[in-house]
């Protein structure tokens, strides 16, 4: 049972949260804050151990954000700010299923640091929602950090007009779309009908009833993409799951990369994320349908992203 | 000089109270925690139960090591007689409790409960039960008072709380209203947030036949109205069993004749009405030790004596008066009612019904009915509430015994609870390795259903919630055709009968919420060799030989 929701309301208060995201960009003349996308990469001896490895993401999302021109870019003082990990699966880490918790970790940090009121962490997982946010590490690591560790009530789920080409209405989480930033941390991996799962099709963690979407996927990304109106997307790609997606299992289909991307333009980052799985972006429907509606563009070179190289 | 005996009256409430917090403790306690195998107190009450014991020995020739717990159960019932009926049995404390209220509505001062020889019929229900045990049947123990009242809260009466809960908590949210400065929700949120988390078992959690289990609860509670306790006087088996443990207990009622004017009024207050006439004849069978005989006796004239003498003829007690050919009977009718319930096609093992899906380290299904006592202990510690109790699907001798829905809730890859709580270990507890190994069922395509089979589209949701590492469900590309004649390539899933486990999430998600495009049905499950419908493949043959 879901109440219709108050769009206008909603509408309202996302213009004035945007707004008040997008007018102190304006104002500052700090070079950062145009940047659109930055890639980090570890290019220094692979990690031996758990702890090594937790380390690297972290520099690599610190690094990542400060090249954007820093966490206060996105999130002001008193924000409420909430970060859509990828905890679709009961799978640990390794296996490449789910965000990895450190780079959540250390988004919640960001986030606290840059002022914001709470940082809360949550999906829809696909598996039980108590044993994905466990064994995924990723309500620990986001708990530990001082995020509130939410789980989805499917009652208060409310119908939305999402007004797209092919969704007119969904169940959508309010307290999702109702926080003043929804910063999107997806993991990439193979998706055996989408090919790969990046930024976009992590919003299917906002919605209820996601499952068919698979009946036309492209147009329905895009449409619920259009609806998130996305700000600041991380594509974690320091593990890659290049067969058996989305759910995997196999640490023989995972691989590690070592490598995160960050930006404002969602189609570059998920095009980005193809090739990390070594797919053309032209070959994942809605990378082309995301571009061809105007949600960002897929020829992510032509932002010229900034490369950043730790070792 | 009257001495201030009320006083042992509450004593015995308290523990009673004391036990049935203990006993719903323990239902709520039985949850799923992911990464943590349940732990054996659980099921502390059921492994203290001889009943459940003596059953599972006679019917599946088996001890379950654990449930020797119960043989203390026995040694108390030798010395102090029913005191598990009057003391510690939870059921028996919701009778007394309800009488007790009855107490306030009905006219109790007028009330002689004195013996009854229907008392008797419990005893003859037991015999019957023992002789079907003998051949192989364990169905008394769905009657089992503690397994009773485990199954009414499990499947009914927690689920209405918890709807009553969630519904609230969720109109509260959704209003949002305040007093003043007050939002009602800081106080509901908190509270709801930490029984979802910790109590609840899963959201919306539902049970099958929640109604059947509540009405037999009602009946059996309602009979108070008629006589108190009527349950454990007129039909209880473990009531019976004890009984017939305690026909010489240590410790016995006397009565001081001097000092006795029977008066009577020893019998208003008896909770087993376990003496004939006016308080005199006392049959300890029948005697739940409540003590408000002695505590009634205006005289004094009545009391509980302790004697370690073993066989001693004083004071007196009475037998329930048990007649041979009443026993006989019993034991006809016992084995009559076996040959019944096993002479349907399914008993007799003919064949197998598709959607009997047991819980995976289940016994075949003789040896499975020969120890589950559907208490539910599986199906509340069961993550995704997949596990329901079965109405029609296992017959009657399998009344309410669990089985996995999976339009419901299905087989979670890594959780092994089911086993681990199981008091008679009619499902095995396993560990993960073992579990991945049992096929429960195997899923199949209805393409009469399934959305790509059917309506030419994409859909493979199923694939995707596959489980097992390599996919049991598999695509394969094929081209169909459009109603304008225009070709599409869409992805056809299939189930590869070597890998499916019969897990049934893909049921769970399928799209189709009321008839899936895909089930699990119960052939090639592990547990029964000749329900074996597939040949297992040959590795590298492609064409099959003729």
């Amino acid at each position: 049972m879901h109440a219709k929701s108050t769009r206008r309301e909603f509408l309202w208060q996302s213009a004035v949260a945007t707004g008040g995201l997008l007018l102190p960009a304006q104002l500052s003349w700090a070079a950062p804050s145009e940047t659109k996308m930055v890639i980090t990469k570890w290019t220094g001896p692979s990690p031996q151990s758990p702890t090594e490895f937790a380390k690297i993401a972290t520099q690599l999302t610190e690094q990542a954000v400060a090249a954007l021109g820093g966490m206060s870019r996105f999130v002001k003082r008193g924000d409420v700010v909430w970060i859509k990990p990828n905890i679709g699966w009961d799978r640990t880490p390794e296996l490449g299923a789910n965000t990895n918790p450190d780079v959540v970790a250390t988004l919640v940090r960001l986030c606290l640091d840059a002022g914001a009121k709470v940082v809360k962490v949550g999906d829809n997982p696909c598996d039980l929602p108590q044993k994905a946010y466990a064994s995924s590490g990723i309500a620990d690591a986001a708990r530990k950090a001082g995020a509130q560790v939410v789980f989805l009530d499917r009652d208060r789920f409310r119908e939305m007009d999402i007004k797209g080409e092919r969704v007119k209405t969904i169940p959508v989480y309010p307290e999702i779309v109702e926080s003043d930033v929804v910063i999107n941390v997806p993991i990439a991996k193979h998706h055996v009908l989408a090919t790969a799962t990046l930024c976009m099709k992590n919003y299917m963690g906002v919605i209820e009833n996601r499952r068919v979407f698979h009946q036309d996927i492209p147009t329905c990304l895009a449409d619920i993409t259009r609806f998130m109106r996305p700000s600041l997307c991380l594509l974690d790609c320091t593990r890659v799951m290049l067969a058996h997606g989305p759910k995997g299992g196999n640490i023989e289909d995972v691989a590690v990369r070592l490598t995160l991307a960050a930006g404002t333009d969602i189609v570059a980052l998920d095009a980005f994320g193809a090739e990390m799985l070594g797919r053309k972006p032209s070959d994942i429907g809605s990378i082309v349908k995301g571009h061809q509606v105007g949600l960002g563009t897929m020829d992510y070179r032509s932002l010229q992203p900034k490369e950043i190289t730790l070792s | 000089m009257k001495r201030r005996l009320p006083f042992r009256r509450w004593i015995r409430r308290v523990v009673q109270i004391a036990f049935l917090l203990a006993f719903v403790g323990l239902i709520l306690a039985t949850r799923p925690v992911p990464g943590e195998t349940p732990s054996w107190w659980l099921k502390a009450y059921f492994l203290a139960d001889p009943l459940i014991l003596v059953m599972t020995v006679l019917a599946a020739h088996a001890v379950p090591l654990l449930a020797l717990f119960s043989l203390v159960t026995v040694l108390l019932t030798l010395i102090l007689g029913r005191v598990f009926c009057g003391w510690i049995c939870p059921l028996g404390t919701v009778h007394a409790l309800t009488g007790w209220a009855l107490d306030k509505v009905q006219k109790p001062a007028k009330r002689r409960d004195t013996f009854s020889p229907w008392q008797k019929a419990k005893y003859y229900i037991l015999g019957g039960a023992l002789v079907m045990a003998l051949v192989g049947g364990h169905w008394i123990t769905i009657f089992d008072p503690l397994v009773l009242l485990y199954r009414t809260v499990t499947t009914s009466l927690l689920p209405a709380a918890q709807w009553g809960i969630e519904t609230g908590a969720n109109a509260v949210y959704q209003a949002d209203p305040r007093i003043g400065g007050f939002k009602l929700t800081s106080v509901t949120e908190p509270a709801y947030q930490y029984l979802r988390n910790h109590v609840f078992v899963l959201p919306k959690q539902a049970f099958l036949g929640t109604g059947l289990i509540l009405a037999f609860f009602i009946a059996i509670v309602a009979a108070n109205a008629y006589r108190r306790r009527f349950w454990c006087r007129y039909v209880c088996p473990l009531g019976a069993l004890l009984g017939l443990l305690a026909k010489r207990p240590l410790l016995r009622r006397k009565v001081t004749s001097e000092s006795c004017n029977e008066c009577g009024l020893c019998t208003t207050a008896c909770h087993g009405a376990s003496a004939s006439g006016l308080g005199t004849g006392w049959k300890p069978s029948e005697c739940f030790v409540c003590l408000n005989c002695s505590t009634t006796c205006p005289r004094d004239a009545c009391e509980f004596t302790f004697q370690p003498v073993i066989w001693r003829k004083e004071p007196a007690v009475q037998p329930v008066g048990l007649t041979r050919r009443g026993v006989l009977w019993a034991a006809a009718g016992g084995l009559v009612g076996f040959a019944f319930l096993r002479a349907t096609p399914q008993g007799r093992g003919s064949v197998y019904h598709p959607r009997l899906i047991r819980p995976p380290g289940s016994r075949p299904e003789p040896d499975f009915l020969a120890r589950c006592t559907a208490c539910g202990m599986c199906m509340k510690v069961c993550p995704t509430g997949g596990l329901q109790p079965a109405i029609t699907e296992a017959g009657l001798e399998g009344l309410f015994t669990p089985h996995l829905v999976p339009i419901i809730g299905y087989c979670d890859y890594t959780c092994t609870a089911c086993g681990h709580v199981c008091p008679t270990e009619a499902i095995r507890p396993l560990t993960e390795e073992e579990k991945h190994q049992i096929k429960i069922g195997l899923a199949a395509f209805d393409v009469t259903r399934c959305i790509p089979y059917v309506y030419g589209r994409n859909c493979v949701v199923c694939e995707e919630h596959c489980p097992i590492p390599e996919k049991a469900i598999y695509c394969v590309e094929t081209e169909v055709e459009l109603r304008d004649g225009k070709k599409r390539r869409i992805k056809l899933p299939k189930v590869d009968p070597e890998k499916c486990i019969g897990c049934g999430v893909c049921e769970y998600v399928c799209p189709l919420d009321d008839a899936p495009g895909i089930r699990v049905i119960t052939t090639n499950e592990t547990r029964h060799d000749r329900h074996q419908a597939l040949l297992p493949e040959v590795e590298g043959e492609e064409e099959l030989p003729y």
